[in-house]
């Protein structure tokens, strides 16, 4: 067998008499960084809590898992509780809930050091404040609880304490999902940066196969229990051979790609926009311990009919807030939403009239549907509450068959929990489209779907636009999603559009440096353009631009110029509120310099 | 449904308690009131059980056992009318509390929370006392101070429903309050409502026979609770006679176990948290 | 127990503004205490003052009462005046401790209350930390393994004793250990706190007389009350077996005892002592039940003594103080929780 670290034959996994996992086999040398992709029921996580013995009792399982030479499935207990953590350890997903909320962090890293390597507490505890350090987070932060930390920061003291007792192995399970693109790439790069300088083994486990690109030496996919492809990461995702990989690689797509590029480069229709909004304002009143929050700051965007905006921006740029105002759930402050040129007065009466023409898509498509409503009840909602009962089955039947549901028939009398993800979703558009809208306004649509359903849907917004000359405003954290199917895109950060222009304007010549970061994720590690800090709080927005303090265009040039720098004046000056136009604009007071 | 057979305890609880019901709309037609009259007893005073009075006698001389199942008729009554009191009013004000932000459904829920804080039999007794003895002061006594923990149970309930995404469609596509809470949460929020009346009536039959210990009750009615005091006040524990104790008690256990287990088995089933592990 | 200690011991590493923060939340919660009693207030007063229709005629049932009686009551219970007038005197005189007269025994509600008090609480007292502890540790091991042979047991057991009417338990124990029955002797008192004409005070033959009358009341308390702490120490334990931080330990090599006592009871206690909290209610509802059975002379039995009159103006003495003492208890278990509780702590 030679000396690999770890090396898995034929492992099969039954939860009862369902198979979860079949006939895996891997082999990880020490230093290398092993991939497994898949989505949500494919067996991925399976395999890594296999590894160590992990899984519930109700789970069989069969075939060899040899970790260091020996054979896991015959260790004792004791010794088995002996490579638990000290010979491999895990970096599991959602650190909030991996964490013990009533602990410190630092207790926690502590505890395997104490248990596994019998050292004064003293000298553990030394050892977690460099660990914390390592990672990038103060060592003062060690008798904080996990509550207390951003997202990204508990991320780290996952792994720090997965470092803890120097393993020969991690397990990294989903390690940066849920957290936004660009701390994504920080968690990764330190990921990248263990691995290779301590020679650790890593197998890593995602859905995201940009994330997997990031740091990955192989890649092995995983399809229903089966690995179907294991190659070389940059091969195979350079050229996918198996049909589902090559619909997985279809989810991810590289900017500046045209083959996934599904919609067609086309003019800026001349007709005036649908749907407007003007200097809009959104102000959160302050609640325990925040201040208030100005989650919309000024924004104006605009969408004709038949065109489809991107909005883009991390969690807590305001995004869905601007896009609820939009349809009439947020009043904003100040400024207004016009619809056809007339602005929208918050009246029960026009706020109803709105909710005819401008439809809202949620992300969480299980969520959205009542689960004691039928498909059929679901769609005919909208216009019950309208009172278009005549020909009600008709139209629903319509709506259904148009959101692809064929034939409506064997939908109609089915409820949310007997339908995919992608049916579900299906189900929601076919519930706007029951009230004849003019406009779709989808927060995430597709975020929560699995890989190979994403492309249906995309394929489905763009199909209504061409039918029915839909306009749409698509929200999202994901830039190739823009990048897939809008003619133009909104860039937001922290309740201001920074950037906005036709979609290949911007996002292959990319002006602003927060949308060249964002852009830079999706490219090949090298490229990176990484940027520091957390995701900023709407509570507290900095003075001047407010990208300034993360901004690495103004670092750069403070650093070779600094009197450039002050001159610039953007800590001082606001930057200007973009209108919306269909050509290429930046708020950034460096955008000329560079 | 196939779910709710599959749990043993549920199925059983279930079937006490249809027994009980049958039994207690049944009495009338073997028990004649001159049985219950202290008057027309015909048994010796405080007696064992003997064939002819398989649970033995009271004080008077009458049957312990057709007290025991004419018992039952006043207790499943008021527990089911003071748990259909408390149901309606628990639900109305945590539906309204939970749909209806803002400063009157905090004031509604501080109410409810200082009613489920305060000790229930003090203000029970209170109350009693002052409406006079009888059923319709027991009754009444128990709706009031049970009604805020399925008050609780609702609203929070509708929060959680409140908070999910079909809910923000609902309003999205143009629905108003009315709508959107007969339609869309109630339908969810009924099934808790359900389990939580069933476990209500276990508690309200516990509070009404420790009501009618205390003296609460009619004197001359016949229930469990009386019956007891009875026993007490005719010196049936100096005397040691069991036979007149342990029927009615363990007539209240049954009981209030069958719409506990029944109770406990529709919860699980409508909200499995016990997983493989 | 033991584990309660665990997130306790970062309390003292609190800042200057966690201290601020700590008085504010403690005004907070004193705020809403007061509040509470003034609702208590105005309720008693409504049940007490109000619904009666005539509140003489409740308080003189049954008696033959004078005129010239039924004038003066009128006076002294300020019968002439408007209600609100009424409420604040009523208010007033509460809080000065004037509870009223009872007719009963002729003496003021406040002094009989204070010769009841102590008994009450060493029978709620001493019951409530015998099932705390017994229950909360059945209800780790019963919840730590759903359906085992322990956790069927012990469910069952709960559950029935949970269904059992508290004063009918205390009479049956009344019949089995102190009338005895079959082969059982009579072993313990039948009822009252000491046995008569014995020496009162802090001698060890009547501190050992006042527990031999303890152990029957106290039993049938303990054994209802601890039935609801296993339930929720149990249903607590449970929720939080799913939880990931509990793979998280698994995966850092802890042994299964290790995990309980560490990471799981710290964190199913911060529920179960809030619940237990709101359940001080049925505490009291216990020891009136049980005082009732055993003419243990705690409030408890002064209420059922009331009842039987009835007594208005010492009911709604019991009743205040009772209502008042849970309110108190109440915002205790609040001060407690957020040292407990780091999340709430830091809110």
């Amino acid at each position: 067998m030679g000396e690999s670290l770890l090396s898995v034959k034929d492992l099969d996994v039954e939860y009862g008499d369902v198979p979860a996992v079949r006939g895996v086999s891997l082999t990880l040398e020490p230093g290398q960084v092993l991939g497994i992709a898949g989505e949500s029921g494919s067996g991925k996580t399976t395999v890594g809590l296999s590894l160590l013995r992990l899984l519930p009792r109700s789970a069989s399982v069969g075939g060899e898992i040899l970790f260091r030479g020996e054979n896991v499935s015959e260790m004792s207990w004791g010794r088995l509780r002996a490579a638990r953590w000290a010979g491999a350890s895990v970096v599991f997903q959602g650190a909030m809930s991996a964490l013990n909320p009533v602990r410190t962090i630092g207790d926690q890293i502590v505890e395997p050091i104490v248990l596994h390597e019998r050292v004064p507490r003293a000298a553990a505890r030394a050892r977690a404040a460099e660990l914390l350090e390592s990672v990038g987070v103060p060592a003062s932060r060690r008798s904080s609880y996990p509550h207390e930390l951003s997202g990204g920061q508990r991320q780290r003291v996952m792994i720090a304490m997965a470092l803890a007792c120097k393993p020969d192995l991690v397990i990294a399970d989903e390690p940066t999902t849920a957290l936004d693109v660009i701390v994504q790439a920080q968690i990764l790069a330190l990921l990248a940066d263990l691995v290779r300088s301590s020679r650790i083994g890593m197998i890593m486990i995602s859905h995201d196969l940009s994330v997997l690109g990031a740091v990955c030496d192989r890649l092995a996919v995983m399809y229903e229990g089966q690995i179907v492809e294991e190659r070389p990461a940059a091969e195979l995702l350079a050229a996918p051979r198996h049909p589902y990989t090559k619909k997985l690689c279809a989810a991810f797509p590289r900017i500046g790609d045209q083959s996934s590029r599904l919609a067609p480069d086309r003019a800026r229709p001349d007709a005036p926009p649908v749907l407007e909004a003007r200097g809009v304002r959104v102000t959160f009143p302050a609640r325990y311990g925040h201040g208030a929050a100005r989650a919309v700051d000024d924004v104006s965007l605009e969408v004709a009919p038949g065109e489809i905006l991107a909005l883009i921006g991390e969690s807590g740029c305001g995004k869905s807030t601007l896009c609820r105002s939009l349809v009439g759930l947020v009043k904003p402050g100040a400024g207004e939403i016009r619809y056809d040129g007339a602005p929208l007065k918050f009246t029960p009466r026009a706020l109803k009239r709105h909710r005819r023409r401008v439809q809202l898509v949620l992300q969480d498509p299980a969520g959205s549907l009542n689960p004691r409503q039928t498909v059929f009840d679901a769609v005919a909602e909208g216009p019950r509450l309208h009172g278009l009962r005549d020909g009600l089955t008709q139209r629903v039947r319509d709506a259904l068959s148009r959101a692809g549901l064929r034939p409506p028939e064997r939908f109609l009398g089915r409820y949310p929990h007997e339908l995919s993800g992608g049916q579900q979703q299906r189900v929601l558009i076919a519930g706007a489209l029951a009230l004849d809208p003019a406009v779709l306004v989808a927060d995430e649509p597709v975020s929560s779907l699995d890989a190979s359903v994403r492309g249906e849907i995309l394929r489905l917004i763009l199909d209504l636009r061409a039918q029915l000359s839909l306009a749409a405003v698509i929200v999202s954290h994901d830039l190739g999603l823009a990048w897939n199917i809008a003619d133009r895109v909104a860039v937001m950060y922290l309740g201001r559009v920074v950037e906005t222009g036709p979609v290949e304007d911007v996002l292959l010549r990319p002006r602003h440096p927060y949308t060249r970061s964002l852009v830079s994720v999706l490219e090949a590690p090298g490229e990176r353009v990484p940027l520091s800090g957390e995701p900023p709080d709407p509570a507290s927005i900095p003075a001047g631009c407010r990208f300034h303090p993360r901004c690495p265009r103004l670092a750069a040039l403070a650093a070779s110029d600094p009197a450039a720098a002050g001159a610039a004046g953007c800590a001082v000056r606001d930057v200007p509120v973009l209108l919306p136009l269909a050509a290429h604009l930046t708020a950034c007071h460096l955008a000329e310099v560079s | 449904m196939k779910a709710f057979l599959s749990r043993r305890g549920g199925v059983a609880g279930l079937a006490v308690l249809l027994a009980m019901a049958v039994l207690a709309l049944a009495a009338p037609l073997f028990i004649h009131p001159s049985d219950l009259s202290v008057v027309d007893a015909t048994g010796a005073a405080l007696a064992p059980p003997t064939p002819h009075y398989p649970l033995g006698t009271d004080q008077p001389g009458r049957s312990v056992l057709l007290l025991v199942i004419w018992g039952a008729r006043p207790s499943l009554a008021i527990g089911v009318i003071a748990t259909a009191c408390t149901v309606a009013i628990g639900a109305v004000i945590g539906l309204l509390a939970g749909h209806f932000g803002g400063a009157a459904s905090r004031v509604l829920m501080a109410v409810t929370d200082w009613f489920i804080a305060l000790p229930q039999l003090p203000l029970a007794i209170s109350l009693a006392a002052v409406l006079g003895q009888g059923d319709a002061s027991i009754t009444i006594a128990i709706a009031v101070t049970s009604w805020s923990t399925t008050a609780r149970i609702v609203r929070a309930q509708t929060l959680a429903v409140e908070a999910r995404p079909f809910v923000e469609r609902a309003h999205a596509l143009g629905a108003g309050h009315r709508q959107v809470m007969l339609r869309q949460v109630l339908p969810n929020v009924a099934p808790i409502i359900l389990v939580s009346s069933t476990l209500t009536v276990a508690g309200a039959i516990l509070s009404e026979t420790t009501l009618q210990f205390l003296g609460l009750g009619n004197p001359t009615d016949v229930s469990w609770g009386a019956m007891l005091n009875q026993a007490v006040n005719q010196g049936a524990v100096t005397r040691g006679a069991w036979w007149y104790l342990l029927p009615p008690g363990v007539a209240i256990l049954i009981v209030v176990l069958g719409f506990t287990l029944t109770g406990r088995a529709v919860e699980d089933v409508l909200n499995p948290r016990l997983g493989t592990r | 127990m033991t584990a309660v200690a665990v997130p306790a011991r970062h309390a003292g590493r609190r800042t200057g503004t966690g201290v601020a923060e700590f008085f504010r939340y403690l005004a907070r919660k004193l705020a809403s205490a007061v509040l509470s009693f003034l609702v208590l207030l105005v309720v008693g007063f409504v049940i007490f003052s109000v619904m009666p229709s005539d509140p003489l005629e409740a308080l003189t049932r049954g008696r033959p009462t004078s005129a010239a009686q039924l004038a003066f009551l009128r006076q002294q219970l300020g019968l002439n005046q408007p209600p609100v007038e009424r409420f604040w005197s009523f208010a007033w005189n509460t809080l000065q401790g004037h509870l009223g007269y009872s007719w009963q025994f002729q003496a003021p509600v406040s002094s009989l209350i204070a010769q009841r008090l102590w008994p009450t609480l060493l029978l709620t007292g001493s019951a409530m930390i015998v099932s705390a502890i017994a229950g909360l540790w059945l209800g780790i091991r019963s919840g730590w393994r759903p359906g085992s042979l322990l956790d069927r047991t012990a469910t069952g057991v709960s559950l029935t004793f949970w269904s059992v009417p508290t004063f009918w338990l205390g009479l049956i124990l009344l019949v089995l250990f102190s009338v005895g029955f079959g082969p059982v002797p009579a072993l313990f008192p039948a009822g009252g706190m000491s046995t008569a004409g014995t020496a009162g005070g802090l001698a060890p033959q009547h501190i050992l007389d006042v527990l031999r009358h303890l152990v029957l009341p106290g039993l049938t308390l303990s054994l209802v009350i601890f039935a609801q702490y296993v339930t929720i120490m149990r249903s607590s334990v449970i929720d939080e077996l799913g939880s990931p931080y509990l793979l998280t330990a698994r995966a850092k090599g802890l042994r299964d005892a290790d995990i309980r006592r560490r990471h799981v009871v710290p964190n199913a206690l911060l529920p179960s002592v809030t619940v237990i909290f709101l359940q001080l209610g049925g505490l009291v509802t216990g020891a009136i039940t049980v005082e009732t059975v055993y003419s243990w002379p705690g409030l408890g039995y002064l209420t059922y003594q009331a009842l039987q009159i009835p007594d208005l103006p010492l009911l709604e003495g019991t009743f205040v103080v009772f209502s008042g003492s849970v309110i108190v208890m109440n915002m205790l278990a609040d001060i407690v929780y957020r040292y407990l509780d780091p999340r709430v702590r830091r809110q």
